[in-house]
């Protein structure tokens, strides 16, 4: 959900710039202290930098023949490293995206991050945590997490269509409200079958990374070993 | 996705101008662009903008049409909401769709218009910058920037392992679409959690290497670029400035100018 270039007029793009850019410097601050701790972890970090962005340019199956998805994989990034480091990384890739595939644009890269940088990772993480610590089943939750973290990420962005847009040209409540009803309702279409597959796949992924390969998961405390035991089926 | 917009920046003839010029230009056009009140502002810089890309850049015509086309399905939904629930002046256009009564206005029109002229411009501007200007380039602007230092090295490092990644991404698609991995909806779904866990497991083993190599070599947290000097020729300069004043005057004129 990629707000395109120039589509913001101007007082709503400075805005999103003002709200993301403190999120932004308390992830680059948060991103300094565990690099001077942990010096290893940068290298870790590009490549999952990378890694997002590889995610987010192949195109996902879909149902709907000619829609155009692709995943964000910010939910994955939020869960593994925490909504502070993905709000770093998800600008780093946002306007990577810009300049490489033509997704989003320059001006509006303060609305598309805070939708999808800080917004869709922070609700995933949240999900995450309350899902873990009600002891439900890991891939259930990393679903549950990536599904509401895509969804979070498009009501966002119809929120900030709608503020720049209201029906009946000035900022009234009401009229807020019915732009961002039928913004919402036409973004629905594409939006809400698409995160379900991202769930769907993410989920998988995480599956198929516990079966390969869990230390990673152990290392970066997503999961505990006991977990992992318990998920793989086995007795240590 | 096998073509990224950065290989044809790599191959511009415009590569080799003053990165900070360019950058004025495709800010210059942005922002300017964004606060114009009517489209004939924005048609006139995307107009420059794709001018220059095409004929001083060699970008070939057709593949940039193409591009243009890419964002098209965001801008007219976008567009087509705010041109049929904006606006309260007179009715342009009225029916009925599933006896849910559609209109549009004059003065959504012109607004849905405007927003249409003022991203194709942003899109254009945008191209120029990618389709000219190599990502190597932009660093050297960037550490001029006074960005944090591990900031600037993780776009970097994240630059550098995005081509290896999409090869590894790309070679494991070829490798599971012959084995009939995306033949049907359920196959694709449980193929691509495959792939991107197959991916990251790899990825994160690179990390490891990564930073083993780069310590066996005296890393210190900071990667040294040479950046070339080139200096900004006298015919670059007039013809930016004519460009600028001109977008400038047409901006002014066309101040209070409706098309409707």
């Amino acid at each position: 959900m990629h707000i395109m270039e120039g589509f913001l007029p101007t007082p709503w793009w400075q805005v999103w710039f003002a709200v993301s850019i403190p999120v932004i410097l308390y992830g680059i601050y948060k991103m300094n202290r565990l690099v001077n701790e942990k010096r290893e972890i940068l290298p870790l970090l590009a490549v999952a930098g990378a890694f997002i962005f590889v995610l987010s340019s192949l195109k996902l199956p879909s149902i709907i023949t000619g829609s155009c998805s692709h995943p964000t994989g910010t939910g994955i990034a939020a869960i593994m490293f925490g909504p502070a480091i993905s709000a770093v990384l998800g600008i780093i890739v946002l306007v990577y995206q810009a300049l490489f595939l033509a997704h989003g644009g320059f001006i509006t890269l303060g609305a598309n991050v805070f939708s999808m940088g800080i917004v869709g990772p922070a609700f995933a993480y949240l999900i995450y945590k309350a899902g873990m610590k009600a002891k439900l089943n890991f891939y259930a939750v990393v679903f549950l997490a990536t599904a509401f973290g895509d969804w979070a990420t498009y009501v966002t962005t119809s929120v900030e269509l709608a503020l720049a847009y209201p029906a009946g040209d000035v900022l009234t409540f009401a009229g807020f409200m019915s732009s961002f009803g039928k913004f919402a309702a036409i973004f629905a279409w594409t939006q809400v079958p698409l995160a379900i597959m991202e769930g769907a796949v993410s989920a998988l992924l995480f599956k198929y990374v516990v079966n390969i390969k869990s230390d990673i998961l152990v290392e970066l405390k997503v999961l505990e070993d006991a977990v992992v035991r318990k998920l793989r089926g086995t007795s240590a | 996705m096998t073509n990224i917009l950065d290989d044809y920046a790599l191959m511009s003839p415009l590569r080799h101008i003053n990165n900070w010029l360019k950058l004025a230009i495709v800010f210059f056009g942005l922002l300017l662009g964004v606060s114009s009140t009517s489209p004939i502002t924005p048609f006139f810089i995307a107009f420059c903008m794709s001018f220059a890309t095409v004929a001083f850049g060699r970008t070939p015509l057709k593949f940039y049409l193409k591009l243009l086309l890419a964002p098209a399905g965001f801008a007219l939904t976008g567009v087509i909401v705010i041109a049929f629930f904006s606006g309260s002046g007179q009715e342009l256009l009225s029916f009925e769709l599933a006896s849910y009564p559609l209109a549009i206005r004059a003065d959504g029109l012109e607004l849905s218009l405007l927003v249409l002229s003022r991203s194709l411009s942003g899109m254009c501007c945008l191209y120029f910058l990618a389709l000219t200007t190599p990502m190597i380039e932009l660093f050297a602007v960037l550490k001029a920037s006074r960005l944090p230092e591990s900031f600037i090295e993780l776009s970097m490092l994240i630059y550098r392992y995005i081509f290896v990644f999409l090869e590894m991404a790309l070679s494991i698609k070829y490798a599971q679409t012959v084995r009939l991995g995306y033949s049907n909806f359920r196959r694709s779904l449980s193929s691509m959690g495959m792939l991107g866990s197959t991916l990251f497991i790899r990825s994160w083993e690179q990390g490891d290497k990564l930073f083993l190599a780069m310590n066996s070599r005296c890393y210190d947290g900071k990667m040294t670029l040479f950046e070339v000097k080139r200096s900004v020729r006298a015919a670059e300069m007039l013809l930016t400035s004519v460009y600028f004043l001109s977008a400038l005057a047409l901006f002014y004129f066309t101040k209070n100018i409706s098309i409707i």
